[in-house]
């Protein structure tokens, strides 16, 4: 074949080329070829494989690494963070199994695109603009997270309804839809113990609170899945993937309890609106140990939903009295001032109640004995400066005990100015105002020398030394407060308060408890027992007359503090004090801070709302009353079972037994009553007896009690056909007048229901 | 009208007559080619084949599973087309190249013109009309992978043929070129005007049509491969220094007239600002920088590229060469560049022993357009260019493509087959 086509080769025919004219390397056109056959071989071994070397021998590190970001991915596997309950196993804070949806935008196809809209807008309740536009900028995607904290009922219809558009349509809806587990905490209480609790934040840490200050116990440890992933964030395959499994958090159960922080709650709530006041705090400790029993500073918010602001009185108030930034946004200011547990961050001027702590002081280092006189004539000059009385007449002749009663200034400032600023510092230090008092929450105010105290060390005058020894220029935390107040309940011992009792596993099983710690006996046990005497006589026979509820007796102190540089008439009233005052169990401390009103001192607004809070907390702790015979003749006792009896025997049974009676109707057997069987009744109260042939029950408006003594309050009740039930301090004299009543003046009830009336006086308590 | 078609019918039998094809094609030395393939480029355009398909199938079938559900999808088509392609090389490689001379050049230049007319009939696909879709078997279509081999052709025709012109400096004879060269006193206007302006012509049309396919990579390449052939043909230097100025002229008015269009500025933009729409223009290029940097010396093995994983979208196009240099690494990137560039200058080899000039500028105008496909594909993919559509040839995925590229391989074949290299070099 080959020698065939030898012999066979042309001759040249039409247009080919001689061979003189061949192309040659030598000859022009082969010279031109070869010279850009150079040019594209030089392009190429040097530009190309020079462009790619330098890329990836010179700066491959820097794209390893960019490559490397992009394709490690990290997927954190949350450890169920531990419950929160309350001393009676109450749940205050718990996670629940919620989900979290999400899409893979990178299969969303013309086809599918208007269902999963449809899908996502109608189950979630998405906007569906937003939604478009969050879609098509993460287009190239895979993994683009829509929506969490997704409840079992939604997840399950969202899932429904994909896989009925997938059998329907049959348009790959389920490879663009996911769900995947995701945890949601919830808070039963609502805005109940916000304050204590704190609330997680959108990526679940522990904000404020307990949640915060023991966030790495309760969040547990978080797992880990490393994983390598590909570009539309799956698993890449044959990729290595390293599990680390997620721990548990752990449980908490707090010396909270809910049944005395609602009381406590609700008493302040009132207190808040009547006063109008900037914010309301108060502590319920338990006196022996420094346990926290309640703890809530008003405005406060709902941990469910902390980012709406609770109180927008709150707002108004920061856009009005704020500073120029606070005005600038009220609405946050007033979000972090809500989240702030302000009971335990908060300082303010005690004013007078800090008055026993330096009698104490006094007491315990001699200074003065019980029976140390004093002539009080309603001033007293230091220095340069002279200080009053509220009482300006002077209160005469007194001892250290009239001067709690009375809270006198003039004898606390020649206490004081005896004592001198070194013993002064030692009592104001062993009380533990000069120290945070290490409870286990976060957000304790931090006292700062020259700031919050003054220290001899450092700087301290007598005129300093003399509006300290009235609770002025000195400023404590409400916490701080009701700790040192327990010392002198408990026989001088100042407790570290807590709020975690004990710390448990999934189980129940007790991982820590903790144990009460005596920081120090700051007095001794005799010095304690005498002050607390004296206190029981302020609240008996002094200022703090509005604190003392029915059957209890209670020692405490009053306090009327001037906020200095929030301009004139800005006050703070306090109460604090312990109960029952022979054997005392709890120990309370309110704060009013900023009320609007005609009355602002604590013996008038705060120590009412101790008064409340003891009453209703003694007796929900067992503890038993006893009162006296205008109290027992004021008490309320249980209905009898009138129905079927003849009306005019029963009548006259129960006038004769002091009760007015009222008649409904003309039948002979009583058919119905109020109050019903079993409801309380004074013992001198009103009875409507309903009999044959009446329609409807009798209609009465409640009258206007407030301003009324007990006695003028009771015949106006028997009058209008109502019942009272009286709370507050009734016993005393005549000063003692409603204040306020659980149902609005001019309001229709029914005959013989019970309006709640409470009294205080507002003579002989301030200070 | 009978008669008036009976007249007709006969004027039609003596044109033929007068052509008489069996004589023409006798004097083109016969339908088939004889003597042998060139051994050592059939061996370097087997090499690239293979390890383009290797390669191919490496960087998408993480990408062929993901979006069709088949790892082996882009592999198949293209193994099709390969196979298809190899016979129809081998078919075109046995027919004597000198008879395609002015029927391929007309036939492939009226098939080509008209199938751009029907792309630009096509709905438009992100704003350009580069494809044919719906066309059975291969499904959709690329008429400038056809219009590329055409040019070359007619181009190669019309040079090659009239070379005597071309280095020509008699003087033309009309009215207006008399009075230019009289003016000039020097043969300005000479015979070389009658094949330089109709090839410019030509080639400007191609270049046009595929420009209004907004398809600026295609016409750039033209360009290249007009300019490439001219400069073989022989053509004075004067030529290109007066296109070179109409270029520049026309390129600066369309600038100032605001006819580059936005998408152009933008992939500028992209290209110069490196931070620029990280997830959206630069998407792609980004993570083919990533893959090229993370490729070392010796690359990170065959199949184990990590940026195939979906990062780099649509591997199996411009970008391919990423993913080669990932998992093969500089030296394997460096390797195949030079298996391109010694399939190059086996080209020019085979042109410089042609028979005639015709065979001579076809097989270099093959294997240039080759090569600079090759170069501008590399630079888009490391960044050096601005992104534009330009494929790799052997590597990128493109059924057409690879057909119309085995094609003129076949001719470059049946070139070396009479070009007889072994015994002259």
């Amino acid at each position: 074949m080959a020698e065939r086509r030898r012999r066979k080769k042309p001759e040249a025919g039409v247009g080919e080329i001689t061979a003189h004219e061949r192309m040659r390397p030598t000859s022009k056109a082969g010279a031109r070829g070869v010279v850009l056959f150079l040019i594209v071989a030089a392009a190429a071994l040097i530009g190309c494989v020079g462009r790619i070397a330098n890329l990836s021998l010179i700066h491959g590190e820097e794209y390893r690494q960019k490559a490397e970001r992009q394709q490690l991915s990290v997927t954190t596997l949350d450890a169920s963070r531990g419950t929160i309950y309350d001393a009676n196993m109450n749940v205050l804070a718990q996670s629940a199994s919620v989900w979290m949806c999400f899409v893979n935008p990178s299969k969303i196809t013309d086809k599918n695109r208007a269902d999963v809209l449809d899908v996502l807008c109608d189950c979630l309740d998405l906007d569906r603009e937003t939604l478009i536009t969050e879609l098509d900028e993460n287009s190239k995607l895979g993994y683009y997270k829509i929506k969490g904290k997704i409840e079992y009922a939604e997840k399950t219809a969202l899932l429904d309804r994909v896989r009925e558009i997938r059998k329907e349509k049959h348009n790959d809806i389920d490879s663009v839809i996911f769900v995947d587990p995701d945890t949601k905490r919830y808070y039963p209480g609502g805005t109940l113990a916000s304050n204590v609790l704190g609330f997680t934040g959108v990526d679940g840490d522990g904000l404020y609170g307990i949640e915060s200050y023991y966030e790495k116990i309760l969040r547990g440890t978080s797992g880990r899945i490393v994983t390598a992933r590909d570009g539309v964030q799956f698993e890449m395959e044959n990729a290595y993937e390293v599990t680390y499994e997620a721990q548990q958090g752990t449980d908490l159960v707090l010396t909270l309890n809910s049944e005395l922080q609602t009381i406590l709650r609700s008493a302040l709530e009132d207190a808040y609106h009547e006063t109008q006041a900037k914010k309301v705090y108060g502590i319920i400790q338990d006196t022996k140990t420094g346990a926290i029993l309640a703890v809530s500073g008003l405005p406060d918010f709902d941990p469910n939903d902390p980012y709406t602001v609770q109180y927008p009185e709150l707002e108004t108030y920061f856009a009005t009295y704020g500073t120029a930034e606070e005005k600038a946004d009220p609405h946050v200011a007033a979000q972090y001032e809500q989240w702030k547990a302000k009971a335990i961050a908060d300082f303010y001027f005690p004013g007078s109640v800090y008055k026993v702590f330096l009698v104490a002081g006094a007491l315990e280092e001699g200074v003065i004995d019980e029976n140390t006189g004093y002539h009080c004539t309603g001033t007293i000059t230091v220095g340069p400066r002279t200080i009053k009385d509220y009482y300006t007449t002077g209160h005469g002749d007194e001892t250290p005990c009239t001067l709690l009663v009375n809270s006198c200034n003039c004898f606390s400032v020649n206490v004081g100015l005896q004592m001198g600023t070194e013993l002064y510092y030692k009592y104001f230090q062993g009380f533990g105002f000069t120290d945070r008092t290490g409870i286990d929450m976060s957000g304790e105010g931090t006292p700062a020398v020259n700031v919050t105290y003054h220290d001899p060390a450092v700087s301290f005058t007598t005129s300093d030394l003399a509006s300290a020894s009235f609770g002025q220029s000195i400023a404590v935390t409400p916490l701080q407060v009701v700790t040192a107040v327990s010392a002198l309940g408990n026989g001088g011992k100042l407790m570290q308060p807590y709020i975690v009792s004990k710390q448990i596993d999934g189980d129940g099983n007790v991982l820590s408890y903790t144990e009460p710690v005596v920081k120090r006996q700051v007095v001794s046990e005799k010095t304690a027992d005498t002050v607390r005497g004296w206190m029981t006589q302020v609240v008996s026979d002094g200022t703090g007359k509005n604190a003392r509820p029915a059957g209890y007796s209670v020692a405490g102190k009053t306090g009327t503090s001037e906020k200095l540089g929030s301009g004139d008439g800005v006050y703070i009233a306090s109460f604090a004090g312990f109960a029952p005052a022979d054997d005392p169990r709890i120990s309370v401390v309110i704060v009013i801070d900023e009320p609007r009103g005609d009355e602002y001192s604590g013996g008038a607004i705060a120590a009412p709302v101790a008064r409340e809070v003891f009453e209703k907390a003694l007796n929900y702790l067992g503890v038993e009353p006893s009162y006296s015979e205008k109290e027992l003749q004021e008490m309320s006792v249980p209905m009898e079972d009138l129905i079927g009896g003849t009306v005019s025997t029963v009548r006259e049974r129960l006038e004769g037994a002091g009760y007015t009676v009222r008649v409904v109707g003309d039948g002979a057997a009583v058919s119905a009553q109020v109050p019903e069987a079993g409801r309380q009744i004074p013992k001198n109260g009103v009875v409507v007896l309903y009999s044959q042939g009446y329609t409807e029950a009798e209609q009465v408006a409640v009258p206007d009690f407030t301003g009324m003594t007990v006695s003028q309050a009771s015949k106006e009740a028997a009058a209008a056909g109502v019942n009272l039930k009286i709370s507050g301090n009734s016993s005393g004299d005549g000063s003692f007048v409603v204040y306020k009543q659980d149902v609005d003046a001019g309001e229709m009830i029914d005959a013989g229901t019970t309006v709640a009336v409470a009294f205080r006086t507002v003579d002989g308590v301030h200070d | 009208m009978a008669v008036a078609a009976r007249s007709g019918k006969k004027r039609l039998r003596s044109l033929l007559q007068g052509i008489n094809v069996r004589k023409y094609i006798e004097a083109r030395g016969g339908l088939f080619a004889r003597g042998s393939i060139d051994p050592i480029f059939f061996t370097l355009l087997v090499a690239l084949v293979v390890v383009g398909l290797a390669m191919l199938y490496s960087a998408t079938y993480v990408y062929a599973y993901y979006y069709e559900n088949s790892s082996t999808y882009y592999l198949k088509k293209q193994l099709f087309a390969v196979v298809l392609g190899f016979i129809l090389m081998f078919a075109v490689s046995h027919i004597n190249y000198r008879i395609l001379t002015h029927v391929a050049a007309v036939a492939g230049t009226l098939v080509s013109w008209v199938l751009i007319g029907i792309a630009l009939l096509m709905p438009d696909y992100n704003g350009t009309r580069r494809y044919i879709y719906g066309v059975p078997i291969v499904g959709q279509f690329q008429p400038s992978d056809v219009a590329k081999f055409a040019l070359i052709l007619t181009l190669a025709a019309i040079l090659g043929e009239n070379h005597d012109k071309i280095a020509s400096k008699k003087p033309l004879q009309g009215r207006l070129a008399k009075l230019v060269n009289r003016i000039c006193r020097r043969p300005v206007i000479n015979e070389s005007f009658l094949v330089i302006v109709p090839a410019g012509i030509i080639l400007l049309v191609y270049a046009g049509l595929v420009a209004l396919q907004s398809h600026l990579s295609g016409t750039v390449l033209m360009l290249l491969i007009g300019i490439v052939l001219l400069v073989l043909s022989e053509a004075r230097w004067g030529w290109f220094a007066l296109g070179g100025i109409g270029g520049g002229a026309a390129v600066f008015a369309a600038a100032k007239l605001g006819l580059l269009k936005s998408y152009m500025q933008e992939r500028v933009t992209a290209w110069l600002d490196k931070d620029y729409d990280p997830y959206g223009k630069r998407w792609q290029i980004n993570n083919a920088l990533n893959a090229v940097g993370s490729g070392g010396f010796f690359g990170k093995g065959f199949s184990r590229s990590t940026m195939k994983h979906l990062y780099v979208s649509e591997p199996q196009n411009d970008m391919i060469f990423s993913i080669v240099v990932e998992e093969l690494g500089v030296f394997g990137a460096a390797c195949i560049i030079l298996l391109f560039v010694l399939m190059i200058w086996r080209g020019v080899s085979i042109a410089i022993k042609s028979r005639d000039r015709y065979g001579a500028l076809v097989v270099m105008g093959v294997v240039f357009q080759v090569g600079l496909q090759m170069i501008l594909n590399i630079l888009v993919a490391t960044d050096s260019l601005p992104n534009t559509g330009i494929s790799l040839p052997f590597f990128s995925y493109g059924g057409t493509a690879i057909l119309v590229l085995l094609v003129e391989m076949g001719v470059v074949l049946s070139v070396s087959r009479t070009a007889n290299v072994r015994k002259r070099l």
